[in-house]
Order: C-alpha cells, then structure tokens, then sequence
C-alpha cells in the first residue's frame, strides 16, 4: 500500500499542490455571494427606458445579464438553452418595461420571467421534466458536509449530474430564497414535491461529493 | 426553517445554500445585446412581439379550422373559417372562437399599464397559453384538442380579467355556457 497524499503537507521542499493541498484551502474558502438579482435600477434609467431609450435599455440588460444567465445555466444545466433562454427573457421584459409602474422590485419581474422562461422550456422537454430522484441515497455523516469542503468545480459537476427539475428546485430554494409554496406554485407540483426535491437532491449531492478514504485521512490529519 | 445563508453555520443546509450562492457566476457568451438592440429597435417588430402567444394561437386556430374544414365538403378551405364562425357545431367550434375573440380583446388592453403584481402574473399566464399552443401542435385529433382548447380559453380569461378587468370582459362577452369557468388555471 502506497504512502498517503497527505504526508506530503508535511514537507518543506518545494512540491506540487495535491489533493491535500486543495482540501485545506477549501476548508478557508472566503463566502462569495453569487450574482444576485437584488440590484435596483436607478428611476432616471427606468424613465429613459419606457421612452424607449436605447442606451438605457443596455444599461438595464447590463446589470442583470449575469444573474439571469447564472440562473437559468443553473436550471436547465445548458449553456445555449441559457442563452436562448435570457434572450427571449430580456425581450420580453425590455418590450413591455413602459408597463412597468414601479410599486414591486424591478428584478423580481425579472427574475419571475426568467424563471417561467427555463421552467417553460423544461416542461417542453417531458422526459427531463419527469426524471425525479426517487429516495435518498445517501445519509449525512459525523463529519462536515461535503458540499463545505468541494471547490466549485467538484460542486459544479455535481450539480451538472442531477435530473434538471430537482436541480432547478434546489437552485431556486437555496439560492434564489423562493419559499416552497411559491415553488409548488411555479413548477405546478405540491408543496411536499418541492420539499423533497430540496431534501433528495442535498442527498444525491453529498453521494457525488463524499470524499473517497484517502481525503479523510486527510482531512483528520489536517485538523491536528 | 433554519436559515439559508450561514457560512459559519455547521447546519448542513445552510452550509449547502452557502456553497451553492459561491459558485461562479457567468455571462452569455457571444454578447446577447448586439442582437436583443436589433430587435428592440424598430418599432415595427416591436409590435409584431408585443403578443407572441396570441400570432402562435392565431395560426394555430387557423391550421385547426382549415384541418376541419377540408374533410367535411367541397367548399374551398379559405370559406371555412366563416362557415364555422357564422354556425358553431360543437364545443370545439365554440371554444375556438371564444378563443379568438378574446384575443382580440386582449390585443387592444395590452398597452394598458399595470400594477408590478398583475404584470408578473400575465406574464406567467402567456407562458402558459404558449405551453398549451405547443401541446395544441401535437394534439393528434379532437379528442386531445379539446380540453387544450378548455384549457386556452380559460387562461386568456383569466389574462383578459388582468388585464381588462373582470366587469369589461363580462359586458362585452357574456360567457358561453359551455365553457369552463375563468377559475385560476395551472397546466399538468
């Protein structure tokens, strides 16, 4: 049996970074919040905007192209379906905002739009739609959960392997704070659906992100 | 429930809604602008996307008539649609131009400025109407179209009573006494 990775944190010469290496550093990993959509548009460039300003319309398409490609990446799990998808939500916003009266937050009408968007072109696509995680498949350990301790492409990947609408409803809970009432709502399914796809898809998660014995080793002998 | 948002918090969940807000964010790539600035600039084309669910029922209704139409005689498909419109046969007939009526109607209300609320939830309506549009498409005979034809009518009556209000709609269109009521409609 071969030497552990770890033994190597030990050493003073100059060495590769390892598997070790990358677990302690995400163990410190600082807290970044996401692309949010909580940004407000300043009055003048909503003004301009219902005239049917163009430099403002840009203005408002800038500020939140990030948070809704984020989010709608994160629910259909496609880049291109995210991108057709932001296109035909910022059309629809941009072209109706002389509607807009301004009494609710702009980016929750937008956010709403982009959510309807992904879940309308999720439903279009049934067998996605329809593959749901039946059981929980993995039970939470002693230890910190798996998720504190992946870097973002291990939690990407992750993500990337569960079915799209268990995907989309954790997303949309977790963190677009949508409550499961308003989940059940959107998505057409129960409360209690919402729920468990929150709860199923945590657990499929820690499966695909459970560290292997070796990383437990070295985690034990980097918290001495 | 417990809270979302705790990075120092050992609770798995918020740890898991702390992990997920760190991901990276990301833009499209090619820049979107270039071609939504095409788009939003010519009025012309604006109001040609002002209600897409509406042109995709209106050709819809207009394949489904002519699809009716050719079947039942020799008169040439174009006549058919007036035929249909001047003597309703059936629940379907009935639905459709129910369906088309309310179309217009909601094309001559959709400039009229709404509260935030009422705007999401047309939004959330045309998506709907559009879904069942899709489904329409597919639908292989009368007896997959009409409740999809139930379904359509009931969502533009609910569209029409936001954007309308309840008390116009039901002036200028009393309601047929077989269609299905305007309750809150969701699909699936």
């Amino acid at each position: 049996m071969s030497a552990p990775r770890c033994g190597h944190v030990r050493t003073s010469a100059p060495r590769r970074e390892n598997a070790c290496d990358e677990i302690a550093r995400t163990r410190i990993r600082p807290f970044v919040s996401a692309a949010s959509f909580r940004i407000e548009v300043p009055e003048t460039t909503l003004a301009r905007a219902r005239r049917g300003d163009l430099g403002a319309l840009e203005q408002i398409y800038r500020l939140f192209e990030r948070p809704a490609y984020t989010l709608a990446l994160r629910m259909l799990g496609d880049a291109e379906a995210a991108r057709e998808t932001v296109h035909d939500a910022m059309l629809r916003l941009l072209e109706r905002i002389g509607q807009f009266r301004g009494d609710a937050p702009f980016w929750g009408w937008l956010r709403q739009i982009v959510v309807n968007e992904a879940l309308m072109r999720l439903r279009r696509e049934r067998s996605v739609v329809f593959e749901a995680l039946p059981d929980d498949d993995g039970a939470p350990g002693a230890g910190p959960p798996p998720w504190a301790l992946a870097d973002a492409k291990q939690l990407e990947r992750a993500l990337e392997r569960l079915p799209a609408l268990t995907r989309s409803v954790l997303w949309l809970f977790h963190v677009e704070e949508y409550t499961h009432e308003e989940i059940a709502a959107m998505t057409g399914k129960s409360v209690s659906f919402s729920k468990s796809q929150v709860a199923r898809g945590a657990s499929r998660l820690r499966a695909l992100l459970e560290p292997n014995e070796e990383d437990a080793r070295c985690l034990a002998a980097t918290a001495h | 429930m417990p809270g979302r948002d705790g990075a120092l918090n050992p609770n798995p969940e918020a740890a898991l809604s702390a992990a997920l807000r760190a991901l990276p964010d990301a833009a499209p790539q090619p820049d979107l602008w270039p071609a939504l600035a095409r788009e939003l600039a010519p009025p012309r084309r604006r109001l040609r996307r002002a209600l897409p669910a509406a042109l995709a029922a209106g050709v819809a209704l207009a394949l489904a008539l002519a699809y009716r139409a050719v079947p039942r005689g020799d008169a040439p498909a174009a006549a058919a649609p007036a035929a249909i419109a001047a003597a309703p046969s059936s629940e379907l007939d009935r639905l459709q131009l129910r369906s088309q009526a309310l179309e217009h109607r909601i094309a001559g209300l959709a400039q009229t400025p709404q509260e935030g609320r009422d705007l999401m939830a047309a939004v959330e309506i045309e998506d709907l109407i559009g879904l069942v549009d899709v489904q329409l498409d597919a639908a292989r005979g009368d007896d997959d179209a009409l409740p999809l034809w139930r379904q359509r009518v009931a969502l533009l009556e609910d569209l029409a009573t936001i954007r309308g209000g309840a008390y116009a709609l039901a002036v200028a269109e009393p309601r047929d006494a077989g269609l299905v009521p305007a309750a809150p409609h969701r699909m699936n």
